[in-house]
Protein backbone atom coordinates (compact mmCIF):
# COMPACT_ATOMS: atom_id res chain seq x y z
CA UNK A 1 0.00 0.00 0.00
CA UNK A 2 1.42 3.20 -0.93
CA UNK A 3 0.03 5.43 1.87
CA UNK A 4 1.84 8.30 3.52
CA UNK A 5 0.89 8.02 7.35
CA UNK A 6 1.10 11.54 8.46
CA UNK A 7 0.96 11.43 12.57
CA UNK A 8 1.34 15.09 12.48
CA UNK A 9 -1.98 16.18 10.69
CA UNK A 10 -3.55 16.10 13.92
CA UNK A 11 -1.94 19.30 15.11
CA UNK A 12 -2.94 21.40 11.88
CA UNK A 13 -4.74 24.04 11.26
CA UNK A 14 -8.73 22.64 10.68
CA UNK A 15 -9.12 26.10 8.39
CA UNK A 16 -11.79 26.82 10.95
CA UNK A 17 -11.00 29.74 13.47
CA UNK A 18 -7.82 28.85 15.76
CA UNK A 19 -8.43 24.89 15.82
CA UNK A 20 -6.51 22.16 15.10
CA UNK A 21 -7.60 18.55 14.25
CA UNK A 22 -7.17 17.71 18.13
CA UNK A 23 -9.40 19.81 19.25
CA UNK A 24 -12.07 18.52 17.27
CA UNK A 25 -11.35 15.16 18.63
CA UNK A 26 -11.32 16.57 22.23
CA UNK A 27 -14.62 18.43 21.68
CA UNK A 28 -16.04 14.98 20.06
CA UNK A 29 -15.02 12.80 23.41
CA UNK A 30 -16.27 15.78 25.27
CA UNK A 31 -20.20 14.70 23.61
CA UNK A 32 -19.13 11.21 23.69
CA UNK A 33 -19.39 10.80 27.45
CA UNK A 34 -21.57 13.54 27.93
CA UNK A 35 -24.12 11.63 26.15
CA UNK A 36 -23.30 8.31 27.60
CA UNK A 37 -22.87 9.66 31.04
CA UNK A 38 -26.50 10.62 30.79
CA UNK A 39 -27.72 8.00 29.40
CA UNK A 40 -26.52 5.54 31.44
CA UNK A 41 -27.64 6.87 34.46
CA UNK A 42 -31.10 7.18 32.72
CA UNK A 43 -30.86 3.60 31.99
CA UNK A 44 -29.75 2.60 35.12
CA UNK A 45 -32.85 4.39 37.25
CA UNK A 46 -35.31 3.32 34.92
CA UNK A 47 -33.70 -0.36 34.36
CA UNK A 48 -33.77 -1.22 38.39
CA UNK A 49 -37.20 0.18 38.33
CA UNK A 50 -38.85 -2.17 35.28
CA UNK A 51 -36.28 -5.42 36.44
CA UNK A 52 -38.20 -5.38 39.74
CA UNK A 53 -41.85 -4.40 38.43
CA UNK A 54 -40.61 -7.66 36.24
CA UNK A 55 -40.74 -9.56 39.88
CA UNK A 56 -43.31 -8.32 41.83
CA UNK A 57 -45.99 -10.66 42.69
CA UNK A 58 -48.51 -8.82 40.63
CA UNK A 59 -49.38 -9.40 36.94
CA UNK A 60 -50.33 -6.09 35.80
CA UNK A 61 -47.36 -4.73 37.01
CA UNK A 62 -45.01 -7.14 35.53
CA UNK A 63 -46.75 -7.11 32.39
CA UNK A 64 -45.98 -3.23 31.56
CA UNK A 65 -42.56 -4.06 32.57
CA UNK A 66 -42.47 -6.79 30.14
CA UNK A 67 -44.60 -4.80 27.34
CA UNK A 68 -41.38 -2.41 27.70
CA UNK A 69 -38.75 -4.72 27.41
CA UNK A 70 -40.61 -6.07 24.27
CA UNK A 71 -40.63 -2.81 23.04
CA UNK A 72 -37.22 -1.50 23.46
CA UNK A 73 -35.37 -4.51 22.88
CA UNK A 74 -37.08 -5.39 19.00
CA UNK A 75 -36.47 -2.38 17.35
CA UNK A 76 -33.41 -1.28 16.10
CA UNK A 77 -31.80 1.39 17.80
CA UNK A 78 -31.39 3.63 14.95
CA UNK A 79 -34.99 3.24 14.01
CA UNK A 80 -35.50 4.19 17.55
CA UNK A 81 -33.60 7.37 17.44
CA UNK A 82 -35.03 8.57 14.34
CA UNK A 83 -38.63 8.34 15.83
CA UNK A 84 -36.82 10.09 18.81
CA UNK A 85 -35.48 13.12 16.88
CA UNK A 86 -38.32 13.31 13.78
CA UNK A 87 -41.11 11.73 14.75
CA UNK A 88 -41.75 12.55 18.67
CA UNK A 89 -41.17 16.30 18.53
CA UNK A 90 -44.26 16.74 16.34
CA UNK A 91 -46.22 15.08 18.53
CA UNK A 92 -45.35 16.95 21.46
CA UNK A 93 -47.58 19.73 23.52
CA UNK A 94 -47.18 22.81 21.59
CA UNK A 95 -45.32 25.02 24.35
CA UNK A 96 -42.85 22.09 24.76
CA UNK A 97 -42.85 21.50 20.85
CA UNK A 98 -41.39 24.70 20.45
CA UNK A 99 -39.09 24.88 23.25
CA UNK A 100 -37.91 21.75 21.25
CA UNK A 101 -37.72 23.16 17.68
CA UNK A 102 -36.40 26.71 18.12
CA UNK A 103 -35.04 27.83 21.70
CA UNK A 104 -32.87 24.78 21.95
CA UNK A 105 -29.89 24.93 19.41
CA UNK A 106 -29.82 22.27 16.62
CA UNK A 107 -27.12 20.73 18.90
CA UNK A 108 -28.70 20.52 22.47
CA UNK A 109 -32.02 19.15 20.69
CA UNK A 110 -30.15 16.06 19.25
CA UNK A 111 -28.46 15.75 22.33
CA UNK A 112 -31.67 15.31 24.13
CA UNK A 113 -33.42 13.38 21.48
CA UNK A 114 -29.83 10.61 21.73
CA UNK A 115 -29.72 10.56 24.94
CA UNK A 116 -33.45 9.95 26.04
CA UNK A 117 -33.27 7.75 22.76
CA UNK A 118 -30.06 5.75 24.33
CA UNK A 119 -31.35 5.94 27.86
CA UNK A 120 -34.80 4.29 27.59
CA UNK A 121 -33.42 1.55 24.89
CA UNK A 122 -30.72 0.92 27.66
CA UNK A 123 -32.80 0.46 30.11
CA UNK A 124 -34.76 -2.28 28.84
CA UNK A 125 -31.04 -4.55 29.04
CA UNK A 126 -30.64 -3.46 32.10
CA UNK A 127 -33.72 -4.22 33.34
CA UNK A 128 -33.85 -7.85 32.38
CA UNK A 129 -30.18 -8.26 34.15
CA UNK A 130 -31.76 -6.64 36.92
CA UNK A 131 -34.46 -9.25 37.21
CA UNK A 132 -32.15 -11.96 36.16
CA UNK A 133 -30.14 -10.92 39.20
CA UNK A 134 -33.44 -11.28 41.32
CA UNK A 135 -34.01 -14.30 40.25
CA UNK A 136 -30.98 -15.62 40.74
CA UNK A 137 -31.10 -15.33 44.33
CA UNK A 138 -32.79 -18.36 46.68
CA UNK A 139 -36.57 -17.61 46.93
CA UNK A 140 -35.79 -18.08 51.02
CA UNK A 141 -33.91 -14.60 51.28
CA UNK A 142 -37.35 -12.87 50.04
CA UNK A 143 -39.09 -14.80 52.68
CA UNK A 144 -36.51 -14.38 55.47
CA UNK A 145 -37.28 -10.32 54.71
CA UNK A 146 -40.50 -10.60 55.21
CA UNK A 147 -40.15 -12.70 57.71
CA UNK A 148 -38.32 -10.13 60.04
CA UNK A 149 -41.05 -7.90 59.41
CA UNK A 150 -40.06 -6.09 56.31
CA UNK A 151 -42.51 -4.76 53.75
CA UNK A 152 -42.08 -5.47 49.88
CA UNK A 153 -40.42 -2.30 49.44
CA UNK A 154 -38.05 -3.00 51.92
CA UNK A 155 -37.67 -6.26 51.03
CA UNK A 156 -36.43 -4.92 47.99
CA UNK A 157 -34.09 -2.44 48.98
CA UNK A 158 -32.60 -4.34 51.97
CA UNK A 159 -32.31 -7.84 50.90
CA UNK A 160 -33.22 -8.34 47.36
CA UNK A 161 -31.27 -5.52 45.64
CA UNK A 162 -28.26 -5.27 47.21
CA UNK A 163 -27.53 -8.91 46.14
CA UNK A 164 -28.68 -8.53 42.86
CA UNK A 165 -26.47 -5.87 41.88
CA UNK A 166 -23.59 -7.71 42.90
CA UNK A 167 -24.18 -10.47 40.88
CA UNK A 168 -24.98 -8.74 37.91
CA UNK A 169 -22.13 -6.49 38.02
CA UNK A 170 -20.14 -7.87 34.90
CA UNK A 171 -23.28 -8.16 32.39
CA UNK A 172 -23.87 -4.30 33.63
CA UNK A 173 -20.07 -3.91 32.95
CA UNK A 174 -20.56 -4.94 29.25
CA UNK A 175 -24.01 -2.77 29.12
CA UNK A 176 -22.03 -0.02 30.51
CA UNK A 177 -19.23 -0.32 27.63
CA UNK A 178 -22.13 -0.31 25.02
CA UNK A 179 -24.13 2.47 25.81
CA UNK A 180 -20.86 4.39 24.80
CA UNK A 181 -20.26 2.67 22.02
CA UNK A 182 -23.95 3.03 20.93
CA UNK A 183 -23.38 6.79 21.39
CA UNK A 184 -22.67 7.06 18.49
CA UNK A 185 -25.04 7.18 16.33
CA UNK A 186 -25.66 10.43 17.47
CA UNK A 187 -23.41 11.50 14.85
CA UNK A 188 -26.86 10.35 12.18
CA UNK A 189 -28.71 13.32 14.00
CA UNK A 190 -25.68 15.81 13.28
CA UNK A 191 -24.35 15.84 16.81
CA UNK A 192 -20.89 16.19 16.71
CA UNK A 193 -19.67 13.72 18.97
CA UNK A 194 -16.40 11.46 18.23
CA UNK A 195 -17.35 9.79 15.06
CA UNK A 196 -18.87 12.65 14.12
CA UNK A 197 -15.66 14.79 14.57
CA UNK A 198 -13.28 11.77 13.02
CA UNK A 199 -15.45 11.76 9.57
CA UNK A 200 -14.92 15.54 9.82
CA UNK A 201 -11.54 15.18 10.17
CA UNK A 202 -11.20 12.34 7.33
CA UNK A 203 -13.26 14.67 4.74
CA UNK A 204 -11.29 17.79 5.77
CA UNK A 205 -7.58 16.75 6.07
CA UNK A 206 -7.77 13.87 3.57
CA UNK A 207 -5.66 11.89 6.54
CA UNK A 208 -8.60 8.91 6.89
CA UNK A 209 -6.64 6.08 7.91
CA UNK A 210 -5.00 8.72 11.17
CA UNK A 211 -8.62 9.60 11.43
CA UNK A 212 -9.98 6.36 12.32
CA UNK A 213 -6.90 4.81 14.05
CA UNK A 214 -7.21 7.92 16.53
CA UNK A 215 -10.91 7.20 17.18
CA UNK A 216 -10.50 3.96 17.79
CA UNK A 217 -7.61 4.12 20.20
CA UNK A 218 -9.69 6.76 22.24
CA UNK A 219 -12.84 4.60 22.31
CA UNK A 220 -10.40 1.43 23.07
CA UNK A 221 -8.35 3.37 26.05
CA UNK A 222 -11.61 4.96 27.14
CA UNK A 223 -13.70 1.61 27.41
CA UNK A 224 -10.84 0.24 28.83
CA UNK A 225 -10.71 2.55 31.36
CA UNK A 226 -14.19 1.76 32.59
CA UNK A 227 -13.82 -2.07 32.45
CA UNK A 228 -11.10 -1.55 34.87
CA UNK A 229 -13.37 1.11 36.72
CA UNK A 230 -15.90 -1.76 36.85
CA UNK A 231 -13.37 -3.97 38.01
CA UNK A 232 -12.56 -1.74 41.09
CA UNK A 233 -16.27 -1.34 41.90
CA UNK A 234 -16.74 -5.11 42.08
CA UNK A 235 -13.75 -5.52 43.87
CA UNK A 236 -14.62 -2.77 46.27
CA UNK A 237 -18.37 -4.17 46.93
CA UNK A 238 -17.14 -7.96 47.06
CA UNK A 239 -18.83 -9.73 50.43
CA UNK A 240 -16.10 -11.71 52.49
CA UNK A 241 -16.68 -15.34 52.72
CA UNK A 242 -19.43 -14.82 49.28
CA UNK A 243 -18.82 -16.86 46.09
CA UNK A 244 -19.90 -13.79 44.02
CA UNK A 245 -17.30 -13.71 41.65
CA UNK A 246 -14.56 -16.13 42.09
CA UNK A 247 -12.10 -16.11 45.22
CA UNK B 1 -55.87 -21.40 78.63
CA UNK B 2 -55.32 -18.78 75.78
CA UNK B 3 -53.46 -20.06 72.32
CA UNK B 4 -50.69 -18.18 70.71
CA UNK B 5 -51.46 -19.91 67.68
CA UNK B 6 -54.30 -21.39 67.01
CA UNK B 7 -55.19 -22.99 63.58
CA UNK B 8 -58.63 -23.83 62.35
CA UNK B 9 -59.40 -25.78 59.21
CA UNK B 10 -56.89 -24.85 57.40
CA UNK B 11 -56.75 -25.51 53.45
CA UNK B 12 -54.86 -24.91 50.73
CA UNK B 13 -54.34 -25.94 47.16
CA UNK B 14 -51.39 -25.02 44.48
CA UNK B 15 -53.76 -25.18 41.52
CA UNK B 16 -55.28 -28.01 41.35
CA UNK B 17 -53.34 -29.80 44.06
CA UNK B 18 -54.31 -30.04 47.97
CA UNK B 19 -51.67 -29.31 49.81
CA UNK B 20 -53.07 -29.14 53.34
CA UNK B 21 -56.71 -30.47 54.17
CA UNK B 22 -58.76 -29.07 57.09
CA UNK B 23 -55.58 -28.59 59.38
CA UNK B 24 -56.55 -27.72 62.71
CA UNK B 25 -54.60 -27.44 66.12
CA UNK B 26 -53.52 -24.84 68.59
CA UNK B 27 -50.29 -23.86 70.51
CA UNK B 28 -50.75 -22.47 73.97
CA UNK B 29 -48.54 -19.96 75.13
CA UNK B 30 -45.17 -21.11 76.30
CA UNK B 31 -46.05 -24.29 74.87
CA UNK B 32 -43.31 -26.29 72.39
CA UNK B 33 -44.98 -28.19 69.57
CA UNK B 34 -43.08 -30.04 67.06
CA UNK B 35 -44.24 -31.19 63.69
CA UNK B 36 -43.12 -33.93 62.02
CA UNK B 37 -43.82 -36.30 58.98
CA UNK B 38 -42.57 -37.68 55.75
CA UNK B 39 -41.62 -35.07 53.11
CA UNK B 40 -44.29 -33.61 51.06
CA UNK B 41 -46.80 -34.24 53.88
CA UNK B 42 -46.87 -30.28 54.22
CA UNK B 43 -46.00 -29.41 57.62
CA UNK B 44 -43.52 -26.69 55.79
CA UNK B 45 -46.21 -25.43 53.92
CA UNK B 46 -48.37 -25.01 57.36
CA UNK B 47 -46.35 -23.77 59.73
CA UNK B 48 -45.21 -21.36 56.52
CA UNK B 49 -48.90 -20.05 56.55
CA UNK B 50 -48.91 -19.40 60.08
CA UNK B 51 -47.24 -16.01 59.47
CA UNK B 52 -48.73 -16.14 55.90
CA UNK B 53 -45.42 -16.34 54.22
CA UNK B 54 -47.65 -19.28 52.49
CA UNK B 55 -51.63 -17.98 51.45
CA UNK B 56 -54.41 -20.57 52.49
CA UNK B 57 -57.58 -20.46 50.84
CA UNK B 58 -59.82 -21.85 53.40
CA UNK B 59 -60.07 -21.97 57.25
CA UNK B 60 -58.39 -19.26 59.60
CA UNK B 61 -55.00 -18.58 61.41
CA UNK B 62 -55.12 -16.56 64.59
CA UNK B 63 -51.48 -15.21 66.30
CA UNK B 64 -51.68 -13.36 69.38
CA UNK B 65 -55.33 -12.66 68.48
CA UNK B 66 -54.67 -11.48 65.10
CA UNK B 67 -56.52 -13.09 62.12
CA UNK B 68 -53.31 -14.06 59.71
CA UNK B 69 -55.82 -14.18 56.97
CA UNK B 70 -57.90 -11.40 57.10
CA UNK B 71 -57.71 -8.56 54.43
CA UNK B 72 -57.09 -5.75 56.77
CA UNK B 73 -54.59 -7.39 58.64
CA UNK B 74 -50.80 -5.45 58.91
CA UNK B 75 -48.46 -8.56 57.75
CA UNK B 76 -45.95 -7.09 58.29
CA UNK B 77 -46.33 -5.57 61.75
CA UNK B 78 -48.00 -9.22 62.57
CA UNK B 79 -44.50 -11.20 61.18
CA UNK B 80 -42.12 -8.75 63.03
CA UNK B 81 -44.06 -10.27 66.39
CA UNK B 82 -43.41 -14.43 65.01
CA UNK B 83 -39.59 -15.04 64.76
CA UNK B 84 -38.68 -17.48 62.22
CA UNK B 85 -35.69 -20.02 61.91
CA UNK B 86 -35.26 -21.30 58.02
CA UNK B 87 -34.03 -24.30 57.18
CA UNK B 88 -31.38 -22.79 55.13
CA UNK B 89 -30.90 -20.27 57.98
CA UNK B 90 -31.46 -17.14 54.90
CA UNK B 91 -28.97 -14.40 56.82
CA UNK B 92 -28.59 -11.89 54.69
CA UNK B 93 -25.24 -12.61 53.28
CA UNK B 94 -24.46 -9.18 52.02
CA UNK B 95 -24.56 -7.89 55.99
CA UNK B 96 -22.09 -8.38 58.66
CA UNK B 97 -23.82 -10.41 61.40
CA UNK B 98 -23.88 -7.33 63.51
CA UNK B 99 -26.20 -5.36 60.60
CA UNK B 100 -28.52 -8.64 60.13
CA UNK B 101 -28.94 -8.80 63.93
CA UNK B 102 -29.91 -5.21 63.86
CA UNK B 103 -31.62 -4.13 60.32
CA UNK B 104 -35.56 -5.39 61.23
CA UNK B 105 -34.70 -3.97 64.56
CA UNK B 106 -33.98 -0.18 63.29
CA UNK B 107 -36.45 -0.72 60.04
CA UNK B 108 -39.34 -2.28 61.24
CA UNK B 109 -39.47 -1.51 65.15
CA UNK B 110 -38.05 1.86 64.58
CA UNK B 111 -35.42 0.94 67.74
CA UNK B 112 -32.54 3.23 67.91
CA UNK B 113 -29.21 1.89 66.36
CA UNK B 114 -27.40 1.74 70.10
CA UNK B 115 -30.90 0.17 71.21
CA UNK B 116 -30.68 -2.48 68.53
CA UNK B 117 -26.77 -2.68 68.93
CA UNK B 118 -27.46 -3.55 72.46
CA UNK B 119 -29.93 -6.18 72.08
CA UNK B 120 -28.52 -8.30 68.92
CA UNK B 121 -24.81 -8.25 70.23
CA UNK B 122 -26.61 -9.75 73.81
CA UNK B 123 -28.59 -12.63 71.73
CA UNK B 124 -25.89 -13.42 69.97
CA UNK B 125 -23.67 -14.08 73.16
CA UNK B 126 -26.68 -16.26 74.38
CA UNK B 127 -26.01 -18.55 71.27
CA UNK B 128 -22.09 -18.15 71.47
CA UNK B 129 -20.76 -16.05 68.79
CA UNK B 130 -19.97 -12.50 70.23
CA UNK B 131 -16.69 -12.81 68.98
CA UNK B 132 -18.18 -13.35 65.34
CA UNK B 133 -19.81 -9.83 65.39
CA UNK B 134 -18.26 -7.97 62.79
CA UNK B 135 -17.31 -11.40 60.18
CA UNK B 136 -19.99 -11.97 57.19
CA UNK B 137 -22.41 -14.78 56.98
CA UNK B 138 -20.21 -16.72 54.45
CA UNK B 139 -17.45 -16.93 57.14
CA UNK B 140 -19.43 -19.24 59.35
CA UNK B 141 -20.04 -22.68 59.76
CA UNK B 142 -23.64 -23.93 58.89
CA UNK B 143 -24.05 -24.86 62.40
CA UNK B 144 -22.93 -21.16 63.36
CA UNK B 145 -24.77 -19.23 60.85
CA UNK B 146 -28.36 -21.01 62.24
CA UNK B 147 -27.69 -19.93 65.73
CA UNK B 148 -26.69 -16.41 64.50
CA UNK B 149 -30.42 -16.67 62.57
CA UNK B 150 -32.30 -17.60 66.21
CA UNK B 151 -30.83 -14.41 67.36
CA UNK B 152 -31.81 -12.42 64.82
CA UNK B 153 -35.76 -13.55 65.28
CA UNK B 154 -34.86 -13.49 69.01
CA UNK B 155 -33.65 -9.69 68.52
CA UNK B 156 -37.14 -8.67 67.91
CA UNK B 157 -38.97 -9.61 70.84
CA UNK B 158 -41.30 -12.20 69.48
CA UNK B 159 -44.25 -13.90 70.98
CA UNK B 160 -43.70 -17.44 69.12
CA UNK B 161 -41.09 -18.93 67.47
CA UNK B 162 -41.31 -20.68 64.14
CA UNK B 163 -38.92 -22.96 63.19
CA UNK B 164 -38.78 -24.65 59.80
CA UNK B 165 -36.44 -27.91 59.91
CA UNK B 166 -33.75 -25.92 61.34
CA UNK B 167 -30.98 -28.75 61.27
CA UNK B 168 -32.18 -30.57 57.61
CA UNK B 169 -29.59 -28.76 55.97
CA UNK B 170 -26.62 -29.13 58.67
CA UNK B 171 -23.87 -30.86 59.28
CA UNK B 172 -24.39 -33.96 61.85
CA UNK B 173 -21.83 -32.55 64.38
CA UNK B 174 -23.27 -29.58 64.27
CA UNK B 175 -26.97 -30.19 64.99
CA UNK B 176 -26.18 -30.46 68.40
CA UNK B 177 -25.12 -26.68 69.32
CA UNK B 178 -28.44 -25.42 67.05
CA UNK B 179 -30.47 -28.23 69.52
CA UNK B 180 -29.05 -26.95 72.45
CA UNK B 181 -29.60 -23.27 71.37
CA UNK B 182 -33.36 -24.06 70.62
CA UNK B 183 -33.70 -26.67 74.36
CA UNK B 184 -32.57 -23.21 75.99
CA UNK B 185 -35.09 -21.54 74.25
CA UNK B 186 -37.96 -23.50 75.51
CA UNK B 187 -36.78 -23.87 78.31
CA UNK B 188 -37.57 -20.43 79.45
CA UNK B 189 -40.58 -20.31 78.22
CA UNK B 190 -40.90 -19.87 74.64
CA UNK B 191 -44.06 -20.20 72.41
CA UNK B 192 -42.42 -22.67 69.16
CA UNK B 193 -43.73 -24.47 66.67
CA UNK B 194 -40.97 -26.38 65.23
CA UNK B 195 -41.05 -28.89 61.69
CA UNK B 196 -38.53 -31.07 62.83
CA UNK B 197 -37.04 -34.87 62.45
CA UNK B 198 -35.20 -34.47 65.95
CA UNK B 199 -37.01 -37.17 67.40
CA UNK B 200 -34.74 -37.13 70.37
CA UNK B 201 -35.49 -33.18 70.97
CA UNK B 202 -39.08 -34.10 70.53
CA UNK B 203 -39.00 -36.52 73.23
CA UNK B 204 -36.99 -34.46 75.62
CA UNK B 205 -38.13 -30.76 74.58
CA UNK B 206 -41.83 -31.00 73.09
CA UNK B 207 -44.86 -30.99 74.87
CA UNK B 208 -47.01 -31.97 71.70
CA UNK B 209 -45.92 -33.37 69.05
CA UNK B 210 -48.12 -32.95 65.80
CA UNK B 211 -47.72 -36.17 62.84
CA UNK B 212 -48.58 -35.38 59.30
CA UNK B 213 -49.12 -37.05 56.37
CA UNK B 214 -50.57 -36.03 53.06
CA UNK B 215 -51.75 -32.68 53.88
CA UNK B 216 -53.55 -33.96 56.99
CA UNK B 217 -53.03 -33.66 60.31
CA UNK B 218 -53.05 -37.22 61.40
CA UNK B 219 -52.24 -37.63 65.36
CA UNK B 220 -51.69 -34.81 67.77
CA UNK B 221 -51.26 -35.68 70.92
CA UNK B 222 -48.72 -34.79 74.17
CA UNK B 223 -45.44 -36.65 73.60
CA UNK B 224 -45.56 -39.81 75.55
CA UNK B 225 -49.03 -40.77 74.08
CA UNK B 226 -47.06 -39.86 70.53
CA UNK B 227 -43.96 -42.18 71.03
CA UNK B 228 -45.80 -44.32 73.70
CA UNK B 229 -48.20 -45.60 71.32
CA UNK B 230 -49.04 -43.84 68.35
CA UNK B 231 -52.79 -44.36 67.35
CA UNK B 232 -52.65 -44.14 63.62
CA UNK B 233 -51.02 -47.03 61.21
CA UNK B 234 -49.00 -44.07 59.19
CA UNK B 235 -47.74 -42.76 62.63
CA UNK B 236 -46.79 -46.18 63.51
CA UNK B 237 -44.69 -46.82 60.27
CA UNK B 238 -42.78 -43.25 60.17
CA UNK B 239 -41.93 -43.76 63.88
CA UNK B 240 -40.22 -47.09 63.40
CA UNK B 241 -38.56 -46.43 60.29
CA UNK B 242 -36.49 -43.40 61.65
CA UNK B 243 -36.78 -44.77 65.16
CA UNK B 244 -34.70 -47.46 63.93
CA UNK B 245 -31.31 -46.01 64.19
Amino acid sequence: MNYNWDWGVFFKSTGVGQEIYLDWFVSGLGWTIAVALVAWIIALILGAVLGVMRTVPNRLVAGIATAYVELFRNVPLLVQLFIWYFLVPDYLPEGLQTWFKQDLSPATSAYVSVVVCLGLFTAARVCEQVRTGIQALPRGQAYAGLAVGFNLVQVYRHVLLPQAFRIIIPPLTSEFLNVFKNSSVASLIGLMELLAQTRQTAEFSANIFEAFTLATLIYFVLNMSLMVFMGWVERRVRVPGLMVGGK
Amino acid sequence: MSAMISIQNVNKWYGDFQVLTDCSTQVAKGEVVVVCGPSGSGKSTLIKCVNALEPFQKGEIIVDGISVGAPKTNLPKLRARVGMVFQHFELFPHLTITDNLTIAQTKVLGRSKEEAMEKGLMYLDRVGLKAHAHKHPGQLSGGQQQRVAIARALAMDPVAMLFDEPTSALDPEMINEVLDVMTELAQEGMTMMCVTHEMGFARRVAHRVIFMDKGHIVEDCDKESFFGSPRSERAQQFLSKILQH
